[in-house]
């Protein structure tokens, strides 16, 4: 039972080798007086080594028991995909759109959508939560949140 | 000395100052037990707070976050197996492991006595010992550095129960992580590709949070059952006496290389954690054990952690170098507030100085009052059904994430960390030796090409120093010994 280890070791194999040509690219300068990419570039090399013998040992170990287990079998993929959806959209557009707004419509994607609560629940869990949030962020601890869309608005 | 500590605690003990310790206190318990925020972003986050305040009531507040956050971040490690920040991480190993045998009382009573313990006697080192000691770890040459660094990331490979080929693996790409960036020598971008975000490097905040905090949240979505979560009364909150017995050893010990690893720059409480883990597992009668809930496990890296924290200090407050992370973000609140580290600041600002220490010693006090008693109000945070909880996790991240740096772009890193995080752990690697070399990786790197221009490009200079060689010869031999155990296990197995 590998585990997914080929997978993963060729994966950290092509990774070692990107590493391997972009240090080298910086430059390794001399021993006496090391380059930015010195320290990179054996790094890469000792990675490289590792996944290398990684799935090796993997290989082996599939030729003689077969092929591995599924990684993901059993697994909500789904909703986590919907989820990280959501929360990298909340990161891309937080600046553009602002705090509260996206704030909400987060909440609201999740509660709503995503845990399937009623809309009741879902708009005031959402629009507490994101008016504690602000009031302990913002006007507390005064960190500067995105105002976003909402700029004209001063409060 | 003994007028000056007087004297720092009159400075503690006004009432002002011991309500901000309170308060910091607090807050940082609260944050230590909620996963996703550490303490770089905690006080990161409330360190504009404390402008309006008078230097040493911020400064007081702020540590007491510091140390809040290590007494909160044990709680959630053994009730919920998810570290509160990054110096818990090993506290998850075993913690965890008791509390799913209905021992978590005595896991957090003697985490949290053993973090007083230890918190105390650090405090009393940083009194007595800071100027002598600061001295001696700044004798320490960029050979030393080094050596120390690569025996802090050898030990943390050694001691993941995985495999630790893929540790290595890990700690590798960590390295590389750390040189995403200016390189500070020549100036030049690395691995940037031009990309605003990456510019100023991988913040260490987005990157724990992801790696720890949103992938645990997304492996904990994967399925629908409730997640794993210590649910049976908590009882027995003092440990027995069996256990102090057990424990009493490891607090000792913990607490000691605590204490000097916190003052040695690059090193640090996660440092401190995890290399009292493996001194245990290597003193201890039943090593095997180790993994599966044995108390000294979670007494000594917590004593360590502890102790660290105020070995950290150390270093900031009598020569105005930080340690670790914190101590800069600690070193940034000082100057704001006008004060230079240094010292000098003893002589200038001696109610910073001293009035700062001897809070330490109250707040470690008014943690251990809190933690016990309140453990039943910190689990019932943490009982909050988790379709609640994860997205105020979430939300909890995502604005500390940004409110590092003020930029978005530290949210997305996060983010793909959180990914990554999720990733490795359904292929099994370990995320703790990446953070560590990520954290290491700079100043480790700074300290090869300074001692390579010393030595005039000769490798010997790290062999011929004998401290250098010490910690090289340690980190060979936690390097080599799993490969002659493990081929002696299997031509046992084959005989």
């Amino acid at each position: 039972m590998d585990k997914g280890d080929l997978r993963s070791g060729i994966f950290w194999l092509i990774v070692s080798i990107f590493i391997i040509v972009q240090s080298y690219g910086l430059g390794l300068g001399a021993l006496n007086h090391p380059g930015p990419g010195f320290l990179f570039f054996f790094t890469g090399i000792f990675l490289g080594i590792l996944s290398l013998s990684l799935v090796g040992e993997a290989w082996r170990k599939r030729r003689a028991e077969g092929i591995s287990q599924r990684i993901f079998e059993k697994v909500n993929i789904r909703k986590i995909l919907f989820v990280m959806i959501g929360v990298f959209l909340y990161a891309l557009l937080l600046e553009k759109v602002g705090f509260i707004v996206m704030t909400i419509a987060l909440l609201v994607f999740i509660f709503g959508f995503i845990e399937k609560r009623g809309w009741l629940y879902t708009a005031l869990a959402s629009v507490m939560i994101t008016s504690a949030a602000y009031l302990l962020f913002q006007a507390w601890l005064k960190t500067q949140l995105p105002r976003g869309i909402l700029e004209f608005y001063r409060f | 000395m003994i007028d000056s500590v007087v004297y720092g605690f009159q400075v503690a003990l006004q009432p002002m100052n011991l309500i901000y310790c309170f308060i910091g206190v607090l807050i940082g318990t609260l944050v230590g037990v909620l996963p996703g925020l550490g303490p770089s972003a905690t006080i990161a986050i409330l360190l504009p707070s404390t402008f309006r305040l008078p230097p040493v009531s911020g400064i007081i507040m702020l540590a007491g976050i510091w140390y809040g956050v290590m007494y909160g971040g044990s709680t959630t490690s053994i009730l919920v197996n998810i570290p509160g920040e990054p110096s818990s991480v090993v506290t998850c190993l075993d913690g965890y492991q008791m509390a799913k045998k209905g021992r978590a009382g005595p896991a957090l009573g003697i985490s949290a006595f053993g973090s007083f313990i230890a918190g105390t006697f650090s405090i009393i080192g940083l009194t007595l010992m800071g100027p002598a000691l600061a001295g001696l770890a700044l004798r320490f040459g960029p050979p030393e550095r080094f050596s120390l660094m690569v025996v802090g990331i050898t030990v943390l490979t050694y001691l993941t129960s995985g495999s630790m080929r893929k540790s290595l693996m890990m700690a590798c790409f960590g390295l590389i992580l750390g040189g995403v960036g200016i390189d500070a020598i020549s100036g030049i971008y690395r691995f940037t590709y031009n990309l605003q975000a990456l510019l100023d490097g991988l913040g260490l905040v987005p990157a724990v949070m992801g790696l720890f905090g949103i992938s645990e949240v997304m492996l904990n979505l994967e399925t629908e059952m409730r997640r794993d979560f210590v649910t049976s009364r908590i009882e027995h909150l003092l440990p027995t006496l069996k256990d102090w017995a057990d424990s009493i050893g490891a607090i000792i010990r913990g607490t000691v290389l605590g204490f000097f690893l916190g003052i040695i720059p690059g090193g640090g409480a996660i440092v401190a954690s995890f290399a009292s883990y493996a001194i245990e597992k290597k003193v201890s009668k039943h090593p095997g054990k180790f993994g599966t809930g044995v108390i000294e496990a979670v007494a000594g890296p917590e004593a360590a952690n502890n102790a660290a924290a105020g070995g950290a200090f150390i270093p900031l407050l009598t020569l105005g170098i930080p340690p670790n992370v914190v101590m800069a973000i600690f070193l940034g609140a000082l100057m704001i507030h006008g004060l230079q580290p240094g010292p000098l600041l003893m002589q200038n600002a001696p109610d910073v100085f001293w009035g700062t220490i001897v809070s330490m010693y109250i707040g470690n006090g008014m943690l251990l009052v809190l933690n016990l008693p309140l453990i039943g109000l910190w689990v019932k945070v943490l009982r909050v059904p988790y379709h609640l909880l994860y997205p105020l996790i979430f939300l909890f991240c995502l604005i500390g994430s940004y409110s590092v740096r003020n930029t978005a772009g530290d949210v997305v890193i996060m983010l793909i960390f959180g990914v990554l995080g999720y990733l490795m752990k359904k292929f099994q690697y370990e995320a703790a030796p990446m953070i560590l070399a990520m954290v290491l990786g700079p100043m480790l790197e700074e300290a090869l090409r300074q001692s390579l221009l010393m030595s005039f490009g000769s490798f010997t200079i790290f062999v011929t120093r004998p401290i250098s060689l010490g910690f090289l010869v340690t980190a060979a031999i936690l390097l080599i010994t799993p490969m002659i155990t493990q081929r002696r296990k299997i031509s046992h197995l084959e005989e």
